[in-house]
């Protein structure tokens, strides 16, 4: 029974890793294609503009999560302030907002007519036919996806310091460290890991994201991919600049990886309660609120109640054509998010009981397909699913087309969310718990359905939420890959925005937003009843 | 053991792929349509043909490229019967690159003139939009104005006033493509120097907020298509973008030479169509009257049978000269025209 066992997770963890990079190396095969004009015009005139807006963009982006992202997580999990109950859940509600919404949104608010120009205008803060700074720029850009990326290192940071146990800090306070000190001397370390993680998903994302680059002309790496592809009519080329910006990805994995292998574990069965948290006054009390405060306004408040303004702009109201496009993106999402959360627990699982070098290279690698932008991933998937139909075709199976391989998108793009979750929640409790259960005679199986989900129970559901949210907001690979017929509410809102009707959107926006609600309103629930439990 | 697991695993795998694959092996009468034109006014007309023709419509949109990448993939298996575009260079393309086969329908051949068919009728024109100069009256004089060229707008005179949006843009690509067919790679990147240094600011935006910017004296001429103007009179964009077109002018470049630089939506059917005949019914529905007035008075866009006026708001510009550039050259020209606005820094 132990051989079997050994043999199935070896062999079911392999086969499967190696199913999801076909399309990835894909990509990477186009390197062994030789290199065309096209490719010498990018090199001599335009790929120094390319990676210079590209690493800028990263740059500017790193920077405003990491201080809105990290901050914000220490003032709530720390201190009690006004409003902090509300900031606490409020703080993850601009993920609803896709970063190419919020770029829609931003723009027709600093047009020239817009209602930001108006408002200052009505206040008399600028002049009658002045305007604000357009946010069509390199520095609108890394404003939007800092505000609309930086939840995703408040959660992974606030669910890492929540974990951080109690007797740590109460030792290190009774030694007579100070807060100052203490934070960097113990809490920092044991959040380190968490805070890579959530930055490296916001790196991919930046990198890989068009839809905002695109609105806003900024030339980077992928509006290059794409210009080579759809205007060149290049796509060898177009999928070489993409193998760059890859081997870049590639590149940050490894830097958190680094990051992470010096981690320390800290056990967490003993979280802090409410009643430990310090009530700020005065002056402080007011800075934490508005500090927490104004990401949550300008990601999330503003942008609705601006959306909620177009919709009185339109006049046909929502038809049987969003409801569809609404239970069509539920479907995927929840889909996807289950099977992508089942095999990151299985691939980690794996990790943790074999130690082998080689399945951690494997998990490495679908990792990047959070990176690979989402066209470029659903070329890959289109070939192999065409040589996936012809294998299959005495039984009649057509993959090409049907949802497979849309969800097979999902999987592979979002994997690095659910590995991420579920190996840093995984570092947060000891291997020696499986060495006692493994002497006390538990299965493999045993080990993982009985002592490790429950342990995991939060990086579970934070995973599988991670993956809902990421899969309304998918646009390019949905595009795509797509069968007859099926729209999202992603492509909807994308199709009257390209079509410049943009204020007919509202109401797929409205749903995208609303949809995305619903894991934030759970996520906020489960780490509030996780704190609860304890 | 192994044996047991690996079959039952089998078996789950097969009822994976089924429960996800949507059944497509429908007996009723269907054509499907790959386009990368989504307008939702389109949506209705549909319906209409199915309700004529009781053919059934399946639409599967995206980009050119994308669609093109599907269509390579499902190689002679593909479903695909119409390819529907917004752009003739992608026409064009896939043309050339073999995905389309020649359109027999007399009707179509009749109605049709030859500038708005492939070499051997691989597809048709459904609808045209010109690209044009927008401008504001209050800044730009008469003369400044008058028999207005493309070329033109390299001038001096138009330095800091001309906005324009991004050369990632395919009406852009066309627009350069067709100036490279008829002044020469060589001629056309001198001017395209030129006219990148006469912008008010660096390209943004879509062509709405070109004139949105005119109108707001941001700017004195933008180049934009007919009919997003059209969208924005009929208050389709709300009232303040109606109120801001009607500030606006248009002028219709080159009408001394060749004629104002017009594209294309036109469909083709597909190599490999197995609906062709429906395809073929298909394309001669969206040329009938009743499909051409529906297009013009929801898209703004041009009719392409000469039964049928423009929508009103467009026919108050006045009818003018189209340049007839072969649209074949859009799509040979485009990858150069893309290499040129990079070498000219049209962001």
């Amino acid at each position: 029974m132990k051989q079997f066992n050994l043999n199935f997770w070896n062999i079911f963890t392999s086969f499967i890793a190696l199913t999801f990079s076909v399309p990835i190396i894909l990509v990477f095969l186009s390197l062994f294609f030789g290199f065309n004009d096209n490719f010498d015009h990018i090199v001599n005139v335009v790929l120094l503009e390319y990676s210079l807006n590209s690493l800028l963009l990263v740059v500017g982006v790193s920077l405003i999560v990491l201080f809105i992202g990290v901050i914000s997580a220490l003032l709530v999990t720390t201190f009690r302030f006004t409003g902090s109950k509300i900031l606490e859940w409020a703080l993850i509600l601009p993920l609803a907002i896709p970063p190419y919404l919020l770029a829609y949104v931003m723009t027709e608010m600093f047009e020239y007519s817009g209602s930001a120009n108006s408002i200052f205008r009505s206040l008399n803060l600028i002049s009658e036919d002045a305007a604000l700074p357009t946010i069509r720029s390199l520095s609108g850009a890394i404003i939007v996806f800092g505000i609309a990326l930086y939840p995703y290192v408040y959660l992974i940071t606030r669910v890492a310091l929540m974990n951080i146990s109690k007797p740590i800090l109460e030792s290190a306070r009774v030694l007579g460290s100070n807060n100052f000190k203490s934070f960097t001397k113990i809490v920092l370390p044991l959040i380190r890991p968490a805070i890579f993680a959530g930055l490296a998903l916001v790196c991919m994302e930046t990198l890989s994201d068009f839809g905002a680059v695109q609105h806003f002309a900024i030339p980077t790496f992928t509006t290059g991919i794409f210009r080579t592809w759809l205007g060149m009519y290049d796509l060898i080329t177009a999928m070489q600049l993409a193998s760059i910006l890859l081997l870049v990805i590639c590149l940050m994995i490894f830097l958190e990886r680094k990051q992470r292998a010096n981690a320390e574990y800290s056990l967490s069965n003993d979280s802090r309660e409410d009643s430990d948290l310090i009530q700020l006054k005065g002056i402080k009390n007011f800075l934490a609120s508005f500090f927490c405060l104004v990401p949550v306004l300008a990601g999330f408040i503003i942008p609705l109640f601006e959306i909620i303004s177009w919709s009185v702009e339109i006049t046909n109201i929502f038809s049987i054509k969003f409801i569809y496009a609404s239970l069509n993106t539920m479907l995927l999402a929840i889909t996807a998010g289950i099977i992508t959360t089942m095999l990151a627990i299985l691939f980690n699982f794996n990790l943790r009981i074999s130690k082998s070098k080689h399945s951690k290279l494997i998990n490495d690698f679908i990792s990047m397909g959070y990176g690979v932008p989402g066209l470029i991933l659903a070329i890959g998937i289109t070939q192999c699913l065409t040589y996936f139909d012809l294998i299959l075709s005495d039984i009649g199976i057509i993959v090409t087309g049907s949802l497979f391989g849309l969800i097979f998108a999902y999987v592979i793009k979002s994997y690095a969310l659910t590995n991420n979750v579920l190996e840093s929640n995984y570092k947060q409790f000891s291997t020696s718990i499986d060495e006692s259960a493994r002497i006390l005679g538990a299965s493999k199986f045993t080990l993982l359905g009985n002592i490790h989900i429950p342990l995991l129970k939060t990086g579970i559901f934070t995973s599988v939420l991670l993956v809902v949210s990421e899969v309304v907001k998918e646009l390019p690979a949905t595009l795509i890959l797509r069968p007859f017929n099926f729209d999202t509410l992603a492509v909807t809102v994308y199709t009257y925005a390209s079509e410049e009707r943009i204020y007919e959107a509202a109401f797929p926006a409205l749903f995208i937003i609303l949809i995305g609600l619903i894991p934030i309103y759970f996520i906020s629930n489960m780490i509030r009843s996780s704190k609860g439990l304890n | 053991m192994i044996y047991t697991t690996m079959k039952s695993l089998k078996f789950l795998i097969k009822i994976l792929f089924f429960s996800l694959i949507v059944v497509g092996c429908s007996p009723v009468e269907e054509v499907n349509v790959y386009t990368s034109r989504h307008y939702d006014v389109d949506d209705i007309l549909y319906a209409e043909f199915t309700k004529k023709t009781g053919i059934k419509v399946n639409i599967i949109s995206g980009s050119g490229g994308a669609l093109m990448e599907r269509l390579k993939a499902e190689g002679q298996n593909s479903p695909g019967d119409v390819f529907f575009t917004v752009d003739a260079g992608n026409l064009a393309n896939f043309q050339k690159a073999g995905f389309l086969q020649p359109i027999e329908s007399e009707n179509i051949k009749n109605i049709i003139p030859v500038e708005l068919r492939g070499p051997n009728n691989e597809w048709v024109a459904i609808a045209k939009r010109a690209r044009v100069i927008f401008y504001n009256p209050k800044s730009v004089t008469e003369d400044e104005i008058k028999n207005i060229s493309y070329e033109d707008l390299s001038s001096e005179t138009w330095k800091g006033r001309i906005v324009v949006r991004s050369s990632s843009n395919m009406y852009n690509q066309s627009l350069v493509a067709s100036l490279i067919s008829n002044l020469g790679i060589k001629d056309t990147e001198i001017w395209a120097n030129e006219f990148v240094n006469n912008f008010a600011r660096t390209p943004q935006g879509n062509d709405r907020s070109q004139l949105m910017a005119v109108a707001n004296g941001l700017a004195d001429i933008a180049i934009a298509n007919t009919y997003y103007v059209g969208i924005m009179l009929a208050g389709k964009g709300g009232e303040e973008q109606r109120k801001a077109a009607q500030k606006l002018k248009i002028a219709f470049p080159n009408q001394d030479n060749r004629g104002t630089h017009v594209n294309i939506s036109g469909g083709g059917i597909l190599k490999y169509s197995p609906n062709k005949k429906n395809a073929e019914m298909f394309l001669e529905f969206l040329l009938s009257e009743e499909a051409q007035t529906h297009i013009v008075n929801n898209s703004f866009e041009y009719p392409v049978i000469n039964t049928i006026a423009p929508h009103p708001i467009i026919a108050k510009f006045g009818d003018f000269k189209m340049d007839k550039t072969s649209v074949a050259d859009f799509g040979t020209y485009n990858p150069e025209a893309v290499k040129l606005m990079d070498r000219a820094g049209w962001k």
